[in-house]
């Protein structure tokens, strides 16, 4: 079975590469991501650049490297050279028995006022491995703009996958192949997990590279996977069904694409009613994968109410998957 | 190898049936063809056969599977060509042929000598959707008998090729029997099911009219077909008809009693006429 889902999975990625659209489609949150970067620019550089003497102090080297982007120069001349260049990079050298720090007068405040905070830090001796002193040192806060655009991305992903599944069902349609596999050892369901395989991969992989690319690889990713599962497993059930339903790749695309209304209500709905009117919204998985991605975002959420959301909409994809799944397979055994 | 009985098929879920009360049963070893115009009921019947279309009513046993629970792993041991090709157009024939053998879990044969023996050896690495409609039924055909099985259900396999290649298709089959396979051979080629099967089936209307080996057939009908030419309303016409036949032999009388015969004599009926004789219908 998994030797046929894996045969499966493959064949699908390789076709999808060799199709103008689902290649689209595969590299469209790349370039949403970077989008992303594009327009909330320079957040990224959340943590501070410091150079140091190689050698000069290992302890404060091991330090500094918990919290900065560390990197280590020959000499002081070297640093001093180094400060100098255009980036917001801060030195760090012995001075006396202290520290100096080098800082060109271009730098933002608060990598300034960070690097001299981890110099206190270092030399009052608070343990390095203090939670408490990692998080208020560091513990990020992504602009909200960004955020709101990370979190839609996550979402965007999601339905790129259904996409993803009704192209290629079109595609087998097209060819009519469904019935060879079906004279194959190949039971209904491997060849309907194969296929959800790819959607689901996809999402994950998409996702976990969107956060990276736009810098917010540091989340809980443990946290994420089940928001992005439960989303992505609801649309790839409506991808079955609008490749089945459809005739073309343009049709089922378009009509993939209404999925999008929904998802941008939610957001919109979200960030801008008032709490009084979100019930209006509890029908939408996308408004609580969107509650639940933020929350994860913000690195303020706990496993309880995570649980909940994507509880919600577990139960939500079992509707789904009530009124759609027998529909699907009928749809199916008809090719 | 197959037993069938009372088999019916609605598509409309009615009594408009495609296919109606068919019975035969196919030995191990046995080419067995089904004959019959385009719309008979030979690919509703194969679909019922190999799972593809669910079983409304009769009793249909397949390699000793019931197709009622029908097991998966049954198709091991089956090999299915399609009447209308259906391989991956985005994929080359090789690739095709590599991506299907992953799926069964018998030994399986190399898809690039499949591919020269289809007599598209060269073509391995195009990709399908450059393939002409004759090459794409070739590689569906090659296909089906990538698992070696042990029985084979081919739908129209020379069916819009031409005859040099059906001439190669129906040499395979030929000697895919030989090594023990089983066929269900459906096709309205005539020269091809005389040349392979033992026995053949006449389907009409989703009814089978009669089975019987080809050479039994020629015994009773060979010798006893008249082909009659005459002129009427000064423009010559040709007639081919039974002497045993009683509406055949009515039609003969007349045609005698009333034109001017130009030329009339019997010969060794060939299949095609014996199914027109019995049927009273064409092969296309
Ligand atoms: N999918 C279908 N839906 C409805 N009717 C069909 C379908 N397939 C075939 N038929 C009808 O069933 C009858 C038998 O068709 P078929 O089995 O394809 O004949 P053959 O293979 O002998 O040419 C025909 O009248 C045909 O129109
Ligand atoms: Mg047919």
């Amino acid at each position: 079975m998994f030797k046929r889902l894996w045969t499966i999975f493959a064949r699908d990625i390789k076709v999808g590469t060799r199709d103008f659209i689902t290649l689209f489609v595969l590299i469209f949150p790349l370039v949403f991501a970077f989008g992303i970067n594009l327009i909330t620019p320079g957040i990224n550089d959340t943590t501070v650049n410091v150079a140091m003497v190689a050698g000069e102090d290992p302890d404060r080297e091991a330090y500094f490297d918990r919290f900065a982007h560390l990197t280590l120069l020959p000499d002081r001349q070297a640093v001093a050279d180094r400060v100098l260049q255009r980036d917001s990079l801060i030195g760090v050298v012995r001075d006396g028995s202290g520290m100096l720090v080098l800082a060109q007068g271009n730098e933002p405040d608060e990598a300034v006022e960070l690097v001299k905070l981890i110099a206190v830090l270092y030399d009052s001796g608070a343990q390095t491995g203090s939670e408490q002193t990692e998080l208020v040192s560091l513990g990020r806060t992504i602009p909200p703009l960004k955020q709101i655009m990370v979190n839609a991305l996550l979402l965007f992903v999601s339905v790129l996958a259904g996409m993803l599944i009704a192209l290629n069902i079109i595609e087998e349609k097209t060819d009519k192949t469904i019935s060879a596999i079906h004279v194959t050892p190949v039971s209904r369901l491997t060849f309907i997990l194969g296929k959800s395989l790819t959607g689901a991969v996809f999402a994950v992989l998409m996702s976990v590279i969107g956060l990276f690319v736009t810098g917010c690889g540091q989340i809980n990713l443990l946290q994420m996977l089940p928001v992005i599962l439960a989303m992505t497993l609801l649309s790839i059930m409506i991808g079955f069904i609008q490749g089945i339903n459809g005739d073309d790749v343009m049709e089922a695309a378009g009509s993939v694409k209404l999925m999008f209304l929904p998802l941008a209500g939610s957001i919109i709905g979200y960030e801008l009613l008032a709490e009084k009117w979100h019930p209006f919204l509890y029908w939408s998985p996308f408004y609580w994968a969107y509650r639940a991605n933020e929350m994860i975002l913000s690195q303020n959420g706990s496993w309880a109410q995570l649980l909940l959301f994507v509880g919600i909409n577990a139960l939500l994809g079992a509707g789904v998957f009530a009124v759609l799944a027998p529909r699907i397979q009928k749809g199916l055994q008809a090719q | 190898m197959i037993h069938v009985s009372g088999l019916y098929h609605s598509y409309s879920q009615d009594d408009r049936y495609a296919v109606k009360d068919v019975s035969f049963d196919v030995p191990k070893g046995e080419v067995f063809g089904f004959l019959g115009p385009s719309g008979a009921g030979k690919s509703t019947t194969q679909g019922i056969l190999t799972g593809l279309l669910k079983l409304q009513q009769g009793d249909v046993t397949v390699a000793g599977y019931p197709v009622k629970s029908m097991k998966n792993e049954m198709f091991n041991r089956i090999g299915v060509s399609f009447e209308q090709s259906n391989v991956y157009s985005k994929l080359t024939a090789r690739e095709n042929l590599a991506f299907y053998r992953q799926l069964f879990d018998v030994p399986t044969r190399d898809p690039l000598e499949l591919i020269r023996q289809v007599g598209l050896g060269g073509k391995e690495n195009l990709k399908v959707g450059t393939f002409s409609k004759g090459m794409k039924h070739r590689l569906t055909f090659a296909r089906s008998m990538i698992n070696n099985p042990e029985l084979w259900f081919l739908d129209e396999p020379t069916t819009g090729l031409d005859p040099a290649i059906a001439a190669n298709i129906k040499d395979i089959i030929k000697a895919q029997n030989e090594k023990g396979t089983t066929v269900f051979l459906t096709t309205h080629n005539m020269f091809i099911a005389d040349e392979l099967c033992h026995r053949v089936a006449f389907i009409v209307d989703g009814e089978i009219k009669l089975i019987d080996s080809p050479k039994n057939l020629k015994l009773q009908y060979g010798e006893k077909v008249v082909t009659v030419e005459y002129l009427a309303d000064g423009r010559p016409q040709t007639e081919t008809l039974s002497t045993v036949q009683a509406e055949d032999k009515a039609r003969l009388q007349a045609i005698l009693g009333t034109y001017e015969i130009m030329t009339m004599h019997t010969k060794e009926a060939t299949l095609e006429e014996i199914f027109i004789t019995v049927t009273g219908r064409g092969l296309t």
